[in-house]
């Protein structure tokens, strides 16, 4: 009995410390990768610290003016605002409820109000932001706060996409995703920074007014 | 000291019995069009990365050394896959948005610099999917390029 007992114990300690297995598959097609690698070698092309030229993403995105005083998008826009509000108090559970109450608002968003041509790219953008939500939902804040950098992106085309007929901001954090700069909007003038909360309230400044 | 054994020996008869139960296994054969890699014409370097660190929960095929395939080993792995597959498949890449392929893209780097992927309970057993300093470098400096052509 004893012996059984210590045999079945060894085998279990051995599952779990036994592993080296290296025998993984190999990937194919090495010369074609390398040549392909040599032809789209870009100027800038370092190995050793990385640079940030592609960081255009959120600094370059500017709404492009949509005069729409389209109300459909304001269920939307201010549970994204509890979000943002949420994260300039530091506070994870109001980030994580202004999260909930956008998953509802997109839920509860009425497609046959808006023009058919911006279908397939509002549901690009509902998408997006769905997934960004879920996560906000359940996260620590620091991920709270790269979710919510994507969001912004999101939210940012909606309002180009479809309009607004709130005043809202466009503002700018030129620390923030790394010190690439990252966007928000805020229903406020006043700049009160999502990004850093209270570390730093009052960096950024406001880029464009909308209405 | 019976009743201790007594446990012992009902342990023993779980352990083995769970073994019965059939899991489902994350395999497949080929490599679909819709793969990261097929799309992106990725280096050697970087595709050894992604399959050894990222593909057993990000992708359509696991590797199972047996001792994945033991349980409660194969459960535990069982639930990271679903869960890692819903959050990024490789396997399915090119069927993301533009707009999806950004977001992951970014995350994929994110995730990386903070070492939170992969994550520690896998590294744990699959020393080989550590990712050292310099592969850190390798991926995250080419996927930022990848990242410019997507804009």
């Amino acid at each position: 009995m004893k012996k059984v007992i210590g045999i079945l114990a060894i085998a279990l300690i051995s599952t779990t410390i036994s592993c080296k297995d290296n025998a993984k598959q190999e990937g194919e097609s090495q010369e074609t990768m390398e040549n392909t690698m040599h032809n789209e070698a870009m100027p800038n092309e370092s190995h050793e610290g990385h640079d940030h030229s592609s960081g255009t993403e959120s600094t370059q995105r500017e709404i492009t003016q949509n005069d729409t005083k389209n109300a459909e998008t304001t269920a939307i826009l201010n549970a994204y605002f509890e979000i943002k509000n949420g994260l300039v108090a530091d506070s994870k559970e109001n980030t994580a409820k202004g999260g909930t109450a956008l998953l509802a608002a997109i839920s509860k968003f009425d497609m046959s109000k808006i023009p058919e041509n911006a279908h397939e790219e509002y549901m690009e953008i509902q998408e997006s932001a769905k997934e960004h939500s879920e996560h906000i939902v359940k996260s620590p804040i620091d991920h709270q706060r790269e979710h919510f950098e994507a969001l912004s992106t999101d939210i940012t085309d909606l309002v180009a996409l479809l309009g607004t007929d709130k005043v809202i901001y466009q503002d700018f954090c030129p620390m923030a995703n790394n010190n690439k700069g990252a966007l928000w909007l805020s229903e406020v003038k006043e700049i009160k920074n999502p990004y850093y909360g209270s570390k730093m309230l009052t960096c950024g400044s406001v880029k464009k007014q909308i209405n | 000291m019976k009743i201790f054994k007594i446990i012992l020996l009902i342990l023993m008869v779980v352990f083995v019995g769970i073994q019965f139960i059939p899991t489902k296994r994350n395999q497949s054969t080929d490599v679909p069009i819709t793969d990261f890699t097929v799309v992106n014409t990725v280096p050697q370097n970087v595709s050894n990365i992604l399959k050894t660190s990222c593909y057993d929960c990000h992708s359509n095929n696991t590797y199972y050394p047996w001792y994945n395939k033991l349980q409660p080993v194969a459960w535990f792995l069982e639930s990271h896959i679903s869960e890692g597959k819903a959050e990024l498949n490789f396997s399915e890449w090119d069927t993301y948005s533009d707009r999806r392929k950004r977001s992951k893209l970014k995350s994929i780097i994110s995730q990386i610099e903070d070492d939170k992927m992969p994550l520690t309970s896998y590294t744990l057993i699959h020393k080989d999917a550590v990712i050292s300093k310099e592969q850190k470098t390798e991926i995250i400096d080419w996927i930022t390029k990848i990242q410019a052509k997507n804009e």
